[in-house]
């Protein structure tokens, strides 16, 4: 209770006009001009002219609770709250303790800006009652302009700014606002303000823009690391009759002897295409296991691995089936409609530069004897690989991004690479 | 009404060819229209044996069709690409000089006469071999020779006048066909298409008399339709003079008793680019005279049993360097030639087979009494008749369409020819069978000679090509046209302002299309007034065959091939659509020069355009309905399950 007070003392004083415009007037004016960028590091210039505040610092001492003699009153207001875990729960808890704090909401523009950072740390940056939550920080009715003189210039303009802010951000986390957002912002700044418009815009485009990748990520995405697999491995191969194949279950089982195996996830995929040109392999060329490649699926990595042959040298290409093979009716048609007349006609997808590709796998685990797996596996449908030397041309395994993720853990999620690693 | 009083200015129209303007499409807007790769099976597969001009003649219609025409003028080809080429079938072609039809009068009556008054088929049939004054009998009229030069000592009939004979042979005795057709169908066209002078002049004279008789050998028990899996070989010699032949080769006709074999062997063939040594299929002549040759008892079969079927066997065969026949390692070629010219005889035969047997169903359904009424008078046996009047109308169109238009030179007649195949066994069979419907009891009795051809009919459904095969082969060579079209319309897009006139028109036609106007393709030139609701039927049909198979062609790709289903559907709409086009382009001609069986003619095709009409657009617009997927994916299971189960999956019903 005590520190409760001894904040909102402390917001009290920062917020008197008289000392603000004292102590910062080149502050205040930038406040005024509206700067978005000057806004979002807001809390900031609250802390350091708290410092320079020697009433404050002296009650702060007087109370004996002071850290370090600094403010900051509005990121500890979240880290108070949260109390170990960053969730959802958190994160309203220390807006409603804002919202309880005073009933004029002093200071409300500073914590929604502080609010919309800390949101991705909460994992809140996807929520769209969180968004309303914060909206609903803004005491009502207090912006709408009265008359025509008030409506013709920018009434209120931080506030406007601010709140456009918090569309914006939701904005480019793909949020739709709802009912509820045009219900506040209507209460909030009135109709026809800059951020009603906003939310107007949003909602012509929105809706246009819903569907416009054919091929979405699922959200959220898969955990189970063998549908996350799949889901990826169809987004690479570009053949709709290409066949994905579970060829392990990940399994961990405990040995009566005490010793732990651990059977990692394998799933591959194969097209009718690449089975065919895998079946017309010269046996005595080597086939390469090559991997592991990085695929993104929005925040999330994973890993495939392709098996490939060589690339062909010129003079073995093609001659798929003799001409003259049938006496009565011919045994393959000489079309390619299915290219564009703008097709660069030399391409194939399976037959890259590279070599062709004959099939591509995920796996829990990159070392070569579960590979050696997959590729048995594939032998079934693919009896020329019993015949053809595999050759493993593998990377030590993931590494790209994962001393990022291991800093800053909050910013980037990469569930499966870390569990492939750990299972290495 | 309108039609009718425009009648005689068309008619006349109607026997002159048809106007220039007409023929879409000038050959320039299709540069490219054919690659020689592509086209194996529409192009060289091209050499028809022509009139009785001589040895020469043929040679160099062989070199004039080095050149083939840029766009393809076959009906059947264009019918694919959603064209209607008038050119083959309107107006009905008459190729008959005076002087090749007076010839032609001279033989039919003979001919009819020696197989009513000398032939007995039914002792053939039970003596399993043709009768001996039989044979002596058809040498002396020339019968084995009916195609070849007269200065080697043959007939030299063209392709028109050799379908009339044959129609009078296949009319009375199918086994003496065989032997005949086994003989000068395939067993020396070879060297009618491919001999070179020295080879003709050896062998034609003999061939002719009927002294020597020739068989056609490609079958092995490996090998029935695979060109890889061809056994026999022939191996060069050391001196390079001759081959050493070795191999078997099964139910050959005539294997028995020829003294020459058309033999196809494998020899290794280097190629001159890279040096390579391959196994290619060569083809022979073969005197039986050369040693080693042997043959096997006759074969004990279902039908035509008056004609020999052995299996023929070469072990050491010593074959002189001058007997291969057509370049070395071109056999296949050569093969696939003698095959698709031979297969308009087959239509002229069931075309005579059905005029004798309709004879028989009508003469009893004239004659017998039940119910104290003649049985045609009942509409069961009416329909039979009609229906059966109506495919033989069709396959006789047919068959005279085909070797006409093999006469004048055409060379893209392949697809016609396989249609016209299957169609005549077909029909024939449903002729045959319907006869002895008709005669009941009395039909399945030895004495009255149906049973015996319809036995001797079943392996016209077989041989050559089974019917199931000659469909792909249709359908297939049609996507490939289709295909073909497609590609250049594609490559047309590249450049879309060289090619404006040819982009402008598809996209014109597609538009009319789909707004369900039609591709604004007509018959009115070229068809009778009088038949004009049938032309519209046709017309249609074809638009929407043309979409159809343009449709599957883009769903497919190149994997049309494996959709058996469907290929099976498309080829059975094109031959509907060919009988349609014959028969009005027939019936057209009898009309306009008022032949006094025209209103007849002319029932008969009106029938039959509508029911094939019919037929087809159901089967077609069906075709790319989840209905349809599902009965294919239904008849696939259930075959599935039948060999899974080694046979039949449900238990009786009684439960034991």
């Amino acid at each position: 209770m005590n520190c409760v007070r001894k904040l909102l003392l402390a917001r009290e004083l920062s917020a008197r006009p008289g000392v603000l415009r004292q102590l910062a007037p080149g502050l205040d004016l930038l406040r005024l001009q509206g700067s978005s960028c000057a806004q979002r590091f807001w809390p900031v210039p609250v802390r350091s002219h708290s410092k320079f505040t020697p009433a404050v610092k002296g009650d702060q001492e007087k109370d004996g609770e002071s850290r370090d003699g600094s403010l900051v009153p509005l990121e500890e207001l979240f880290d108070r709250a949260c109390k170990g875990e960053r969730n959802k729960a958190a994160f309203t808890r220390a807006v409603e303790l804002f919202c309880q704090r005073d009933v004029r909401r002093r200071g409300h523009i500073e914590f929604i800006y502080a609010a919309l950072q800390k949101m991705p740390q909460f994992g809140v940056e996807r929520e769209l009652d969180v968004y309303n939550k914060i909206l609903d920080v803004f005491p009502k009715e207090v912006f709408v302009p009265r008359n025509f003189i008030q409506r013709m210039f920018n009434h209120y303009p931080r506030q406007q700014e601010c709140g456009i802010h918090v569309l914006e951000q939701m904005e480019n986390y793909g949020i739709m606002p709802d009912n509820q957002t045009k219900f506040l912002l209507l209460q909030i700044f009135g109709a026809k303000s800059h951020p009603v418009r906003k939310y107007q815009r949003l909602m012509y485009w929105f809706p246009k823009f819903k569907h416009v990748n054919p091929y979405p990520v699922p959200v959220p995405l898969p955990q189970e690391p063998i549908d996350l697999a799949r889901i990826s491995l169809q987004r690479i191969a570009a053949d709709l009759s290409a066949k994905v194949t579970v060829y392990q279950m990940p399994l961990t089982d405990i040995l009566d002897s005490g010793k732990e195996i651990t059977q990692p996830h394998i799933v591959g995929i194969q097209s009718p295409d690449q089975q065919e040109l895998l079946a017309h392999h010269n046996p005595d060329r080597p086939v390469f296991v090559e991997g592991p490649f990085p695929l993104w699926l929005k925040k999330t990595c994973v890993y495939y691995y392709v098996l490939r042959g060589e690339l062909l040298p010129p003079g073995e290409k093609g001659e798929m089936l003799d001409s003259e093979r049938n006496f009565y009716y011919p045994m393959h048609l000489d079309l390619d409609l299915d290219r564009g007349p703008w097709d660069d006609e030399e391409f194939d997808v399976d037959e890259a530069e590279e070599g062709p590709i004959f099939a591509m796998c995920m796996a829990g685990a990159g070392d070569q004897a579960t590979l050696a797996k997959w590729i048995l596996g594939l032998q079934q449908n693919n009896p020329i690989l019993s015949q053809t030397p595999v050759v493993f041309h593998l990377a030590p395994g993931p590494r790209e991004l994962l001393a990022a993720s291991d800093s800053e853990p909050g910013e980037e999620e990469i569930p499966q690479s870390r569990r492939a690693q750990q299972e290495c | 009404m309108q039609g009718a009083r425009a009648a005689p200015a068309l008619c006349l129209r109607l026997l002159r060819p048809p106007p220039p303007h007409y023929r879409r499409a000038p050959a320039q807007a299709y540069p490219t229209f054919q690659s020689c790769s592509s086209c194996l099976y529409s192009t060289h597969a091209a050499e028809a044996v022509l009139n009785k001009a001589g040895a020469g003649t043929v040679s160099q219609t062989i070199s004039k069709t080095k050149f083939p025409p840029e766009e393809s003028k076959s009906f059947a080809m264009g019918m694919f690409q959603g064209r209607i080429s008038t050119e083959q079938v309107f107006p009905y072609p008459s190729v008959l000089t005076e002087e090749q039809a007076q010839f032609l009068k001279q033989l039919v009556g003979p001919v009819s006469r020696f197989f009513q008054e000398v032939n007995d088929p039914a002792a053939n049939d039970s003596l399993e071999q043709v009768e001996d004054r039989t044979l002596q009998g058809l040498k002396e009229l020339g019968a084995f020779g009916l195609q070849i030069p007269p200065e080697l000592g043959g007939l030299g009939l063209s392709n028109t006048q050799y379908a009339r004979l044959v129609e009078i042979v296949g009319m009375h005795d199918l086994g003496v066909g065989i032997t005949l057709g086994a003989h000068q169908s395939i067993g020396f066209k070879g060297l009618l298409l491919y001999g070179t002078p020295q080879q003709k002049e050896k062998y034609l004279p003999r061939l002719a008399t009927g002294e020597t008789i020739a068989a056609f050998c490609l079958t092995e028990p490996a090998s029935g339709s695979d060109a890889a899996s061809i056994r026999t070989t022939a191996r060069p010699s050391p001196c390079g003079s001759y081959y050493t032949l070795d191999g078997g080769k099964i139910w050959i006709s005539n294997g028995g008793l020829a003294d020459l074999f058309t033999v196809f062997a494998k020899t290794p063939v280097k190629d001159e680019a890279t040096g390579e040594v391959k196994e290619k299929i060569t083809a022979f002549i073969v005197e039986r005279a050369f040693g080693g040759v042997t043959h096997g008892p006759p074969e004990k079969k279902m039908g035509i049993k008056a004609s020999n079927t052995a299996e023929v066997h070469f072990e050491g065969v010593r074959v002189p360097t001058e007997n291969v026949l057509g370049p070395l390692g071109a056999g296949f070629k050569v093969a696939m030639n003698i095959l698709n010219n031979g297969r308009f005889g087959m239509a002229a035969a069931m075309a005579g087979t059905m005029r004798g047997i309709l004879g028989k169903a009508v003469e009893y359904a004239a004659n017998r009494t039940q119910f104290g009424d003649k049985i045609h008078n009942f509409g069961t046996i009416q329909e039979k008749l009609a229906r059966m009047a109506m495919l033989h109308y069709v396959t006789e169109s047919m068959a005279y369409m085909i070797s006409a238009n093999m006469d004048q030179g055409a060379t893209d007649f392949q697809t016609e020819a396989a249609i016209s195949k299957i169609f005549g066994s077909e029909a024939a069979w449903m002729v045959t069978d319907e006869c002895i419907q008709i005669m009941g009891g009395m039909g399945f009795m030895k004495d009255a000679g149906v049973e015996r051809v319809m036995r001797d009919l079943r392996v016209f459904r077989i041989f050559e090509g089974t019917n199931d095969i000659l469909r792909l082969f249709v359908a297939l060579n049609g996507f490939q046209s289709a295909g073909n079209r497609l590609r250049v319309l594609q490559r047309a897009l590249k450049t879309p302002l060289g090619n404006a006139a040819l982009l402008s028109r598809e996209a014109a036609s597609r538009l009319r299309r789909t707004a369900g106007l039609g591709s604004g393709l007509t018959l009115k030139d070229v068809v009778h007034p009088d038949l004009d609701p049938s032309a519209k039927q046709l017309v249609h049909a074809v638009d929407l065959f043309g979409a159809t198979v343009e449709g599957q062609l883009l769903k497919y790709g190149k994997k049309i091939i494996d959709e058996q289903f469907v290929l099976m559907r498309v080829a059975d709409a094109a031959i509907d659509l060919y009988t349609m086009a014959v028969l009005l382009s027939r019936a057209s001609r009898s009309l306009a020069q008022s032949h006094p069986t025209a209103q007849h003619e002319k029932l008969l095709c009106e029938t039959w355009c509508d029911e094939a009409y019919k037929r087809l657009s159901t089967s077609l617009s069906t075709l790319n309905t989840d209905g349809a997927r599902q009965t294919f994916r239904n008849l696939r299971g259930i075959s599935r399950a039948l060999v899974e189960n080694g046979g039949v999956v449900s238990p009786n019903p009684l439960g034991f």
